[in-house]
This record gives structure tokens, C-alpha cells and sequence, in this order.
């Protein structure tokens, strides 16, 4: 493996992006996105205390939409750790997770236009209501999905595209369709929605030749707002590398 | 009965946008897949979310 890698950002804000990297090996390329979707632990909402609920669904129900809720999670956080939110909206009237309350400045819904549960008017005239407090507790993915940073992690080849000639002068024009990130000859990175996915589109009448490039992979990273892409990549390495240096030491009798 | 916060398949929050494309796809006059793209809502397995919805709280709330 080579001993530095080469990061080189192609596009993207802070909750999507692609990343290329060269220089890895496949398995270390997987497992930087297995340490991004199960190995970064995020803030989300796990238990409730429910004073008044009636609205026409369950505290259950109630509860798992509120637990996928993503919560901005600081670095400094440990796992177990908890935050407490509470909720108290009277109809008629939706409740949104712009409406929860936390007790920590740093820790807040990342999207504040969530419908929870929309109130209304009971037959017998009175207002339907939810009033509750949750604890929202530090966790991984591998406990529950609702843990996990990043949304759609993965990765695919670079692929270096070059013109080998022209097409026959009596060969069928076929579409041919790529997606990702391609290199061309003069080493240009061209995401492939720039030509609609179809190679013929940006070099009619030419014949290519498509090959992966060795040890370079671009990664599509995005998150759920509990965090920036950036700080779901760095996390994941960290991730890895507190892991390795567990084993290390645990090795080294 | 509500939409649900995120896709089922890939995990992306979805429900921030259900009430933007209700008002312009639903009750609007505009092309829904041009709002979907419109809303960053690009895979298939997150726009079926959208597209397949109904809301129901308005049909339960007197039978409680």
C-alpha cells in the first residue's frame, strides 16, 4: 500500500459529496465506508417520557418518528451519554422538530421542517395535545439505523476514459452508459451527470477504451445533517485508527 | 398517515419536503418529477416515498 494517500475533492457541501482518493486498496476503500455508516455514533432520540398524548397515534409511533429525527452530535460526546429534549405543541396545529427543545445549545434537530404529528380538533371539541421528554443517547449504527451518520455511503473505480480511434463508418451509434467519475486523457475529472451518464454524448463518433484505474476510488459521501461530510470522513478514520491501535496494543503482549 | 421522517431503503430525511411537494405537485399544477428534482429528492427509492403517499390523520382524527 502506498505510504500517503492523495484526497482530492471534486464536488459537493456539507451534507454530500464526492471525494477521490488514490492509493488504497479495496479493502481499505470498504472499510472506510463500513466505519462511516456503522462505526460513527450520532445523538438520536431513544427513549420517552409522554405526559399528554392525544393524538391519533400511539406513544410508540410518536417515539420512532421522533427517534429518527437526525440531532447535530459535537465531537465531544461519550457512548452512553444522553441529552434531554422535550416537545409540547396544543392543536390545532402540526408539531415539527423545529418545535423540540433541547437542554444542550450544541445538540439540535438538523432539520428543522420535520412534520412529527399534526393535531387537530377533537369531535368533542377539545384540542388534541402532545407534551413529552426525551432522552436522546449517544450510539452506532450497528444498534440501530437511526445511529448511523451517513446515508448512502459508497464508492466506485475512477475510470480513465481514451480514444482509441473512430468509430466504423457503418457501426450502429449504441449509447453507452457510465456512471461515476471518469479521467480523460489530459487528466480531467468529469463527473458523468455532466453528460447525461452516456460516453456518446461527449465523444461522438470515437471509439474508447475504458479501464479502471488502479487504487483510485471516489467516494459519494452523504450524512443526515448530524454532522458535515468532512466530519463524518474524519470521524470514520479515526474510527479505523483507534480500532488498529486497540489491536496493536492488545497484540504486543 | 404522516409521511415518514426518512426513506425506508436508504435513510435519507424526506419528510421536511412532503409538505412543499404536497402544496406544488399535489394541489399545484407542476410536473412532479420536476418538483422532486427541484426538492434534491434524486433516487428512485427516496421519490416513491412521495409519490406514494397519502395523509390520513384527517380521515382518523373524529374515530378517537
Amino acid at each position: 500500500m502506498a505510504d500517503e494517500f492523495d484526497v482530492e475533492f471534486i464536488r459537493g457541501d456539507d451534507r454530500e459529496a464526492r471525494i477521490l482518493v488514490r492509493g488504497l486498496t479495496p479493502a481499505f476503500a470498504n472499510g472506510l465506508r463500513r466505519a462511516m455508516i456503522a462505526d460513527v455514533p450520532t445523538l438520536s432520540i431513544d427513549t420517552l417520557r409522554v405526559v399528554e398524548n392525544s393524538s391519533v397515534m400511539f406513544d410508540e409511533m410518536i417515539g420512532l418518528r421522533l427517534g429518527l429525527v437526525p440531532l447535530t452530535t459535537p465531537d465531544d460526546f461519550e457512548y452512553g451519554d444522553t441529552v434531554t429534549l422535550s416537545l409540547d405543541v396544543e392543536g390545532p396545529d402540526t408539531a415539527y422538530s423545529g418545535d423540540l427543545e433541547s437542554s444542550d445549545p450544541d445538540v439540535k434537530p438538523a432539520d428543522e421542517d420535520i412534520p412529527i404529528i399534526q393535531l387537530n380538533e377533537n369531535p368533542s371539541g377539545e384540542n388534541q395535545r402532545i407534551e413529552l421528554e426525551a432522552e436522546a443517547v449517544l450510539d452506532d449504527g450497528k444498534s440501530h439505523a437511526k445511529q448511523s451518520g451517513g446515508v448512502a455511503v459508497g464508492y466506485r473505480h475512477l475510470r480513465k476514459v481514451s480514444v482509441v480511434g473512430d468509430r466504423g463508418e457503418f457501426d450502429e451509434e449504441e449509447t453507452n452508459i457510465l456512471r461515476g467519475v471518469i479521467e480523460t486523457e489530459d487528466g480531467e475529472l468529469v463527473p458523468t451527470d455532466e453528460f447525461d451518464h452516456d460516453l456518446t454524448e461527449r465523444y461522438p463518433g470515437k471509439e474508447l477504451e475504458v479501464e479502471d484505474v488502479p487504487g483510485a476510488f471516489v467516494f459519494h459521501v452523504e450524512t443526515d445533517g448530524s454532522m458535515t461530510v468532512e466530519e463524518l470522513v474524519l470521524r470514520g478514520i479515526d474510527s479505523i485508527e483507534s480500532r488498529a491501535d486497540e489491536l496493536q496494543e492488545k497484540v504486543a503482549v | 398517515m404522516m409521511i415518514p421522517v426518512r426513506c425506508f431503503s436508504c435513510g435519507k430525511v424526506i419528510g421536511e419536503h412532503w409538505e412543499e411537494f404536497e402544496e406544488r405537485a399535489r394541489d399545484g399544477e407542476e410536473d412532479p418529477a420536476a418538483v422532486l428534482d427541484d426538492l434534491g429528492v434524486d433516487r428512485h427509492c427516496c421519490r416513491r416515498m412521495m409519490v406514494s403517499h397519502r395523509d390520513l390523520v384527517d380521515v382518523v382524527s373524529p374515530y378517537q
